[in-house]
């Protein structure tokens, strides 16, 4: 019976998959596409990585429907949607199909990887879930370099602002009716949203859940609180915000350097310091993501809808 | 009791299935956009499923997407509205019926 729940779960990812890329109109791609992310959170829970699945499920339903939507808006209101060529792009079919099967053939042609048993491992990273103590303790190097990309995706991005727009407001101007039904979602979500990440973040220690899921749902909230025009847009000169950016990154280097300093190592955590250690880093570094993942999501500063 | 939870599962998948041929053929854009959501709820069902089946913890990943999943519909609503930054109730009726008609014949 499992067998059949996988495979029903499999047609279901690859004919979404399919209805994306084939059909016609970026409105439907778009919509398939969220869809996609929500199979693929369920099939990451069917294959026991909950972690990531809790990842999947809160970027696709939180951050990239909106980001997606939003770009078909502005395409829409800039009349070019509708001018975008509707030919398949045989190049594009050729790479991925090309990628698809090297990875097919890479999955029967490798030896199984023999990984160090984390299990032995384990209590002296001084937290129970297996994921977190790889990304914060065992490979705190690649973490580090990833919170960093981050900052380095979103400087990228601001550098499509133009100069003369640098000091307005991020994004859209958002505006909704006061007491409307956006205007109280944006009230009630937050709250919950808020308990719920720093739930994520601290439970990330021991069970599912960690710095960048909860990340994720408090960057989701925060974005909702800003369209419902609850929250004031950000704007890059406000020295809080660029604070927030930088915080999560300079904690964890500033924990790497300790560790250089005064145990065997840069970014080396002494077993008896892991746990607080490793808390604190996560804390720093969900604030640096949320922040990051929100500026990312609404966008360099607008010209004052001179596009719209 | 598994069978019966793999059963109700695969009949979860099944209706989502339903859905996604919503998202197909539209016609409208609000269309596709409801059956989005209506696949975000079977996907909560289908995560609590599973976590009754695997394992309790799952139970997470389905409260986080019964919390974000409607901000897609709120992202939607936004890009319809004339500016992109909008809410259809502040906009005058007249007005309101007018662009999502218009939206409707272009993209629909």
């Amino acid at each position: 019976m499992s067998l059949v729940l996988d495979m029903a779960l499999c047609a279901l990812i690859l004919g979404v998959g399919l209805a994306t890329v084939a059909g016609h109109g970026v409105f439907r791609a778009v919509i398939f596409f969220i869809t996609y992310g929500l199979l693929l959170a369920i099939g990451w829970a069917r294959l026991g990585a909950y972690d990531v699945a809790l990842a999947e499920a809160a970027i696709s339903a939180g951050l990239t429907g909106v980001l997606l939507l939003a770009a078909h808006g502005r395409l829409r209101r800039l009349r070019a949607a509708e001018e975008a060529p509707l030919r398949p792009n045989l190049p594009a079919a050729l790479v991925a199909t090309g990628i698809a099967l090297a990875l097919g053939w890479a999955w029967f042609a490798l030896p199984d990887p023999t990984a160090p048993d984390l299990t032995a491992a384990l209590p002296q990273s001084g937290v129970g879930n297996p994921v977190t103590a790889v990304l914060l303790n065992f490979r705190a190097w690649d973490t580090l370099l990833e919170a960093i990309i981050l900052l380095a995706a979103l400087i990228g991005l601001w550098m499509l602002a133009r100069d003369r727009a640098w000091d307005n407001p991020l994004g859209l101007r958002y505006h909704a009716r006061a007491g409307g039904v956006m205007a109280s979602f944006g009230r009630v979500l937050p709250p919950i949203g808020l308990i719920f990440g720093i739930y994520l973040v601290w439970a990330g220690a021991e069970m599912t859940g960690g710095a960048f899921q909860g990340g994720t749902v408090l960057a989701a909230v925060c974005l909702v609180s800003i369209m419902a025009d609850v929250l004031p847009a950000p704007r890059i000169a406000q020295p809080a915000w660029r604070l927030a950016l930088v915080f999560g990154p300079g904690v964890f280097l500033l924990s790497g350097v300790a560790g250089a300093v005064f145990a065997q190592g840069f970014l080396a955590l002494p077993p008896e310091l892991a746990k607080p250690a490793i808390v604190t880093i996560e804390a720093a570094l969900t604030l640096s993501i949320a922040v990051t993942l929100v500026l990312l999501v609404i966008g360099p500063p607008d010209e004052g809808g001179q596009d719209a | 009791m598994t069978l019966w939870l793999h059963t109700l599962a695969i009949a979860l998948l099944v209706s989502l299935g339903g859905a996604l041929w919503r998202v197909w053929r539209g016609p409208s854009q609000a269309d596709r956009m409801m059956a989005a959501q209506l696949i975000g709820t079977g996907g909560v069902a289908v995560l609590m499923v599973l976590a009754a089946l695997q394992d309790w913890a799952l139970l997470v990943v389905a409260f986080a997407l019964a919390t974000l999943a409607a901000l897609a519909a709120v992202g939607f609503v936004k890009s319809e509205s004339p500016d992109g930054a909008g809410d259809p109730e502040e906009a005058p009726p007249v007005k309101k019926m007018r662009g999502t008609g218009q939206d409707r014949a272009q993209n629909g």
